[in-house]
């Protein structure tokens, strides 16, 4: 149990062949022992990567049924309230982390509602991390005509891309730009047949901190609906009117409000962690002291529609109404100067 | 459970989760938990007045009164449900972007009438 008690989940996804059972089968490999389980969800009439991972953790469970997300969430929550059956029961060792692998299709978001909300999952597992793999050789046409990809690259906080040995290294550096473009809170790996699996490791506090800015323009054109922008603060924020503000803003938005994500100084010892997928708030994270090497406060938007300036005037305008007066939002993206 | 009053807490609402809920729930921290529930309280009247409504504390400080100027009335247990029901009460979505609404807490009162 890492996450405040709870069993920590990674959830792994990527597009069809884009390498996730290669770099699960990694992750296996580097941590045998029995303290760590594997969901896998089976597209399709063949199991072929249930019995690959099968044969390095006997504990892998296989959902039947089509996709994990979309279809079949009660099967998730099936599948993890038995695993918690069994442990409690003296059946398994304690989980220190479950790693659930999704369909190629689908989308993560409703993986993580579902064990947000789940009157008894929420209790007991706390989502650590979204890994998505993302396959250098085939990404610039499936990001074109696969809505899934967007959607799967936005909910990561980690992105691995895989194959790099199979294209051009100028091709890797311009994929790698353009996630952090789209994406701009999640940590970018470079995988050669999942040589890269500590992408699947559990995130420590330096997770938290600001992820390094793009270095070079993306020669991919920008997605035509999705804007992200990266915030900060003129000062510490007042956090009842911040929960006041963003609980409103997710029910008028949340479905534009793809992924909220950052660090906020609320006046006290350590910041507050703050994620969000769409409409599902991560529990908020205070942490004691700030991490090692991160003392700025941030907040990353990545929106489909919504112009960020019009949310922090919102949330300056909340900030000021709730007892902030003179507080000041500015976007601190690398290519933007301050807001007016 | 309320050690006191016997009040259940289905849910602990992330905005108050800087709190230890096991601590919450046997009483502990009741005095940061009020005055933090006190300045939601104002701020989130300021944006119903908006709107023609109003929302009121219970005595003891779990539950929230949302009603209308025609009288209606909703207890709701925690500030999850406020924006839904709220947006049910008026008929459409409270808005944080509505640049009215927006202009209404930059005046002086700061929206409070």
């Amino acid at each position: 149990m890492t996450m405040n008690g709870r069993r920590a989940v990674s959830v792994l996804s990527g597009f069809l062949g884009s390498g996730k059972t290669t770099l699960l089968r990694g992750h296996l490999q580097n941590h045998p022992g029995d303290d760590l389980v594997a969901i896998i969800n089976e597209w399709g009439a063949v199991g072929l990567d249930h019995h690959l991972v099968r044969s390095v953790n006997e504990q892998s469970v296989l959902l039947q049924g089509g996709c994990v997300c979309c279809a079949r969430r009660e099967d998730l929550v099936r599948t993890l309230r038995e695993l918690l059956d069994l442990e409690q029961g003296g059946g398994m060792p304690a989980m220190r982390q479950v790693v659930i692998e999704t369909s190629g299709l689908a989308d993560p978001a409703p993986v993580l509602f579902t064990i947000a909300t789940d009157p008894v999952l929420k209790h007991h597992f706390a989502v650590a991390s979204v890994v998505v793999t993302l396959d250098a050789v085939n990404a610039g046409d499936q990001i074109e005509s696969q809505p899934e990809v967007c959607k799967q690259l936005v909910a990561a906080d980690r992105v691995v891309i895989t194959k790099p040995d199979l294209a051009s290294g100028e091709r890797v550096a311009e994929l790698q730009a353009w996630v952090r473009q789209l994406n701009p809170t999640a940590r970018i790996f470079v995988s050669c047949l999942g040589a890269a699996a500590e992408a699947l490791d559990l995130p420590g506090e330096a997770e938290y901190a600001r992820a390094a800015p793009a270095t070079l323009e993306p020669k991919l054109a920008p997605h035509p609906d999705v804007q992200s922008a990266t915030l900060g603060f003129s000062g510490p924020l007042d956090w009842p009117a911040f929960s006041v503000w963003l609980g409103m803003l997710l029910e008028a938005h949340g479905p534009k409000a793809l992924r909220i994500k950052g660090l906020l100084d609320i006046g006290a010892g350590g910041p507050v962690a703050l994620n969000t997928a769409q409409h599902t708030v991560h529990p908020p994270e205070h942490l004691p002291a700030w991490p090692q090497g991160s003392s700025e406060a941030y907040l990353v938007f990545i929106t489909r529609g919504i112009d960020p300036a019009r949310i922090a005037n919102s949330l300056e305008a909340f900030q000021r109404a709730g007892g902030r007066n003179g507080f000041r939002v500015k976007r601190i993206d690398p290519s933007f100067g301050e807001m007016a | 459970m309320c050690v006191l009053c016997a009040q259940m807490f289905n849910e602990i609402h992330w905005s108050e989760r800087q709190l230890n809920p096991e601590w919450i729930t046997q009483g502990g921290g009741e005095a940061t938990r009020r005055r933090n529930r006190r300045a939601r309280i104002r701020l989130v009247s300021a944006v119903l007045a908006h709107y023609g409504l109003e929302i009121r504390d219970d005595w003891s400080a779990t539950n929230y009164l949302l009603g209308d100027r025609k009288g209606s009335q909703q207890v709701l247990a925690s500030l999850g449900e406020l924006w839904p029901a709220a947006g049910r009460m008026v008929g459409r979505a409270l808005d944080p972007l509505d640049e009215g609404l927006l202009n209404r807490l930059a005046e002086p009162t700061g929206g409070r009438q």
